[in-house]
């Protein structure tokens, strides 16, 4: 493929060049290795086919991912299920707030409860409504 | 799964075997990778004689390199050392012109001091002449600063062909590749950048 120049003075010439490419310093071959890099970089994201780059963004994907899955876990715990679910369309919050209002004389709240079959029963059918009789 | 090492951070999300497209760029990395290491020190020099300025040189190359990565790895490898010294020539040829306009511009502005670039304020010219007491290494490097001067003398088509053939060893048609010319004009470049050279440096040498 390659033509050796054919005469000295061309030889000579290219001798010459070659010390010169050989005498270059390590800074420089440092330097020249660092320009390769990048660009091999530049070439290798750019042919990278799309679905696969989304692996230099792993970072955001996770954050993300644990936002989506926060809100997911939020919606679907049964504090959530019952906002949507109650059928007299109190929300869960002021269910808790009546719970929490109970005269202090007439005992512990949770105690009350645990006595209140009715309540039971009637949440009961409020979380499950069955089709109609 | 071999792996190229400056592409890791990308590549670790990946426990299993790569699909083939990737498989593919890698292979052709490694196969550019390799042209690169083998060619970027010639290229640097040859950049360096043209422009003179060690940082100058290194952007025009760094620029080719990634040019040449990004638009032209994926054709087959037997075209790369042709394009690649288009890329550089262009780039060259480019600073150059940007250097020239540069120079146009100072000298209208008042007050201006002659242009660093400018050949009469070459430090090199200032070399002394070879003594018999100079040692080989010493001379040689002496040699080659002439023959860069000359070769900056040249007009840019000769010394682009001289450069090519000479020193990269590019023969007459991957030279006209690279030139974006005809092998006609290759050798009649060459020619007359080698009657030039001989008669500058041949007394000398």
């Amino acid at each position: 493929m390659n033509e050796q120049p054919g005469n000295s003075f061309e030889e000579r010439a290219q001798a010459l060049f070659r010390d010169s490419v050989e005498g270059l310093d390590f800074a420089m071959r440092s330097r020249l290795t660092q320009a390769r890099n990048a660009a091999l970089e530049a070439a290798v994201a750019r042919r990278r086919p799309r679905f696969l780059r989304i692996g230099v963004l792993t970072p955001a994907a996770g954050v993300t991912a644990a936002a989506v899955l926060g809100a997911f876990l939020w919606l679907g715990s049964p504090l959530g299920q019952h906002a949507v679910t109650v059928a007299d369309g109190q929300s869960n919050l002021e269910v808790l707030d009546l719970v929490a209002s109970v005269d202090e004389g007439s005992g512990d709240a949770m105690d009350m409860l645990q006595d209140d079959i009715e309540f039971y029963d009637w949440a009961d059918k409020a979380a499950n409504p069955g089709p109609a009789a | 799964m071999a792996r190229f090492d400056t592409l890791n951070h990308a590549w670790m999300v990946w426990d299993g075997p790569a699909p083939a497209p990737e498989e593919a760029v890698l292979e052709y990395t490694r196969e550019l990778e390799q042209f690169l290491a083998d060619i970027e020190r010639r290229a640097f020099r040859m950049a360096q004689v043209a422009l003179r300025d060690p940082d100058d040189a290194l952007d025009v190359v760094q620029d080719t390199m990634l040019k040449l990565a990004r638009n032209y790895a994926s054709r087959p490898s037997a075209e790369w050392r042709p394009l690649f010294y288009r890329i550089l020539e262009n780039g060259i040829r480019d600073l150059q012109r940007r250097r020239s306009v540069r120079k146009r511009f100072m000298t209208w502005l008042p007050g201006a001091k002659e242009d660093p670039d400018n050949e009469a304020q070459d430090p090199l010219d200032n070399v002394a002449d070879a003594a018999p007491a100079i040692p080989e290494v010493l001379m040689q490097g002496q040699a080659m600063q002439q023959l860069e001067m000359s070769l900056r003398a040249l007009p840019a088509r000769q010394r682009e062909a001289f450069m090519l053939r000479n020193f990269e060893g590019l023969d007459v048609a991957e030279t006209a590749a690279a030139m974006g010319c005809s092998e006609g004009s290759v050798k009649t470049h060459y020619s007359r950048a080698v009657h030039t050279l001989r008669e500058q440096l041949g007394e000398v040498w």
